[in-house]
């Protein structure tokens, strides 16, 4: 084959003509670059087209042209890594790691890897590792009502939250953590997608009023009025003839943790209600019921929730 | 007509192409390119060799190709799926733009990120508060999936 030239293109303008037989596999051209090049062949990378050519190849396999330019890249020596697990003691939490995405379906599938990554490296706010106990549960005095309140109504949060949502991945996922979701069949995707749902989820005000709810009712079967696949992790403590809830720690955890909805208890709420209910009173007002002796007890018997007191209300 | 524009494309880019990108058609169907962007040496990237694939519209150029990175990369203004938040891959596409002129574009987005129009707001917001952390985080990525 009759020779070509070509130009090589490192960085910083540089440039190197040479010419060579392109029957040469890449390996001998980049041997060649070397001499003048003064980068050893095993640190060089050749591109061309967009492609890295590859050593073992010819050169002639890539349709190289004559008159055409081939980039050159110097690489990192290889000896280098693995430089991530030493340079800097890590968190768990720590911004540094670089997450297993789930939109790039790299490696298993794992949400709670996502939580601790990059994507969520402006979260000051999110649980951090520290929070999760020896075998991945919760400690019971974390997070705190007021913490997972303003975690919650954090947009950015919520935006996520909405991006999960819309991922038919993680959907999957929860559906097939969840015995009672998978139970429904096809009709758990649909709830799950659902507006209303997703607007459950990212309403801070609800996902408060959930909470007030979980806190008041205990451990056992607590979730009859909210539909959320909330669930208690502590399933030793429950009956099974009580509804038991759903097993799906991760999407607990998702949500500040098992003692969201069961588990462990702060202290019961002893204020009167008029204290305790004091802003879902007033949106029942503002919303024309100004019954307070039914408004207390239709919050009383929906665990605080607005949403639901109202239909308590209206269908009594 | 796109197809003459592509071929003439090809053949100026394989000739004088810029000096930190390259491009070129994956196989026989010039259609559907793919190219490589170097990491701007001012840059966080600096170092990496980024991949990006190209498709051409049939009615090329008067509707602007696609292009996405197929390498990941921490940046405010690109995805997870490799999408470019770039106005000139979309309304501010013009047909005497070439896929040169485009690349280039993307590499200077590589050394400058406009935060204030972000694909990824938390990478933005990162970028804006904490410029460090944004830098280090870049380069492990890049360290970890361009080199």
């Amino acid at each position: 084959m009759s020779d070509i030239t070509i130009t090589i293109k490192a960085s910083g303008d540089k440039k190197y003509e040479i010419t060579f037989d392109p029957s040469i596999t890449v390996a001998n051209l980049k041997e060649k670059i070397g001499e003048i090049a003064d980068i050893p062949a095993s640190s060089q990378r050749l591109i061309y087209s967009g492609k890295v050519l590859k050593d073992q190849e010819q050169v002639s396999t890539y349709k190289v042209q004559n008159g055409h330019s081939i980039h050159l890249v110097k690489s990192a020596t290889k000896t280098e890594t693995p430089a991530a697990s030493t340079s800097q003691p890590q968190q768990p939490s720590s911004t540094q790691s670089v997450p297993s995405n789930i939109s790039a379906g790299q490696g298993s599938f794992n949400p709670l890897a996502d939580l601790t990554g990059a994507r969520y490296a402006g979260y000051s706010q999110l649980p951090s590792a520290s929070m999760f106990g020896p075998d991945g549960g919760m400690n019971s005095n974390l997070p705190d009502p007021e913490q997972l309140t303003s975690m919650m109504s954090n947009p950015l949060f919520q935006e996520q939250m909405n991006a999960m949502l819309s991922n038919p991945q993680m959907l999957d996922f929860m559906i097939q953590q969840n015995p009672q979701l998978r139970a429904l069949g096809p009709q758990a995707r649909q709830m799950l997608q659902s507006p209303f749902f997703r607007q459950m989820l990212t309403n801070p005000e609800m996902l408060r009023s959930a909470m007030e709810m979980g806190r008041q009712q205990g451990g056992a079967g607590a979730t009859p009025s909210f539909p959320a696949p909330g669930g208690a992790s502590n399933d030793t403590e429950q009956d099974t003839n009580t509804n038991p809830p759903p097993e799906i720690p991760n999407f607990a955890n998702l949500f500040g943790g098992a003692n969201l909805f069961g588990g462990a208890q702060p202290p019961a709420d002893n204020r009167p209600p008029e204290e305790r209910y004091e802003s879902q009173l007033r949106q029942l007002n503002d919303m024309g019921f100004f019954d307070f002796d039914r408004n207390v007890e239709a919050l009383r018997r929906t665990g605080g929730s607005v949403q639901g007191a109202i239909e308590y209300l209206l269908n009594n | 007509m796109s197809l003459k524009r592509i071929n003439k494309e090809l053949s100026d880019l394989g000739r004088d192409p810029p000096s930190s990108c390259s491009a070129g058609p994956v196989g026989d169907d010039l259609y559907h390119w793919q190219a490589s962007i170097m990491g701007p040496p001012d840059s966080p990237y600096a170092g990496g060799v980024f991949f990006l694939s190209i498709h051409f519209p049939t009615d090329y150029p008067f509707k602007p190709p696609k292009i996405a990175f197929t390498t990941k990369i921490y940046h405010p203004n690109i995805n997870s799926n490799g999408n470019i938040c770039l106005d000139i891959l979309k309304d501010q596409w013009s047909p005497a733009l070439t896929i040169s002129k485009v690349l280039l574009s993307i590499c200077s987005l590589l050394t400058d990120a406009n935060p204030d129009d972000p694909l990824v707001p938390e990478i933005a917001h990162i970028y804006k508060q904490d410029r460090k952390k944004y830098e280090a985080t870049a380069k492990e990525w890049t360290k970890k999936y361009a080199v």
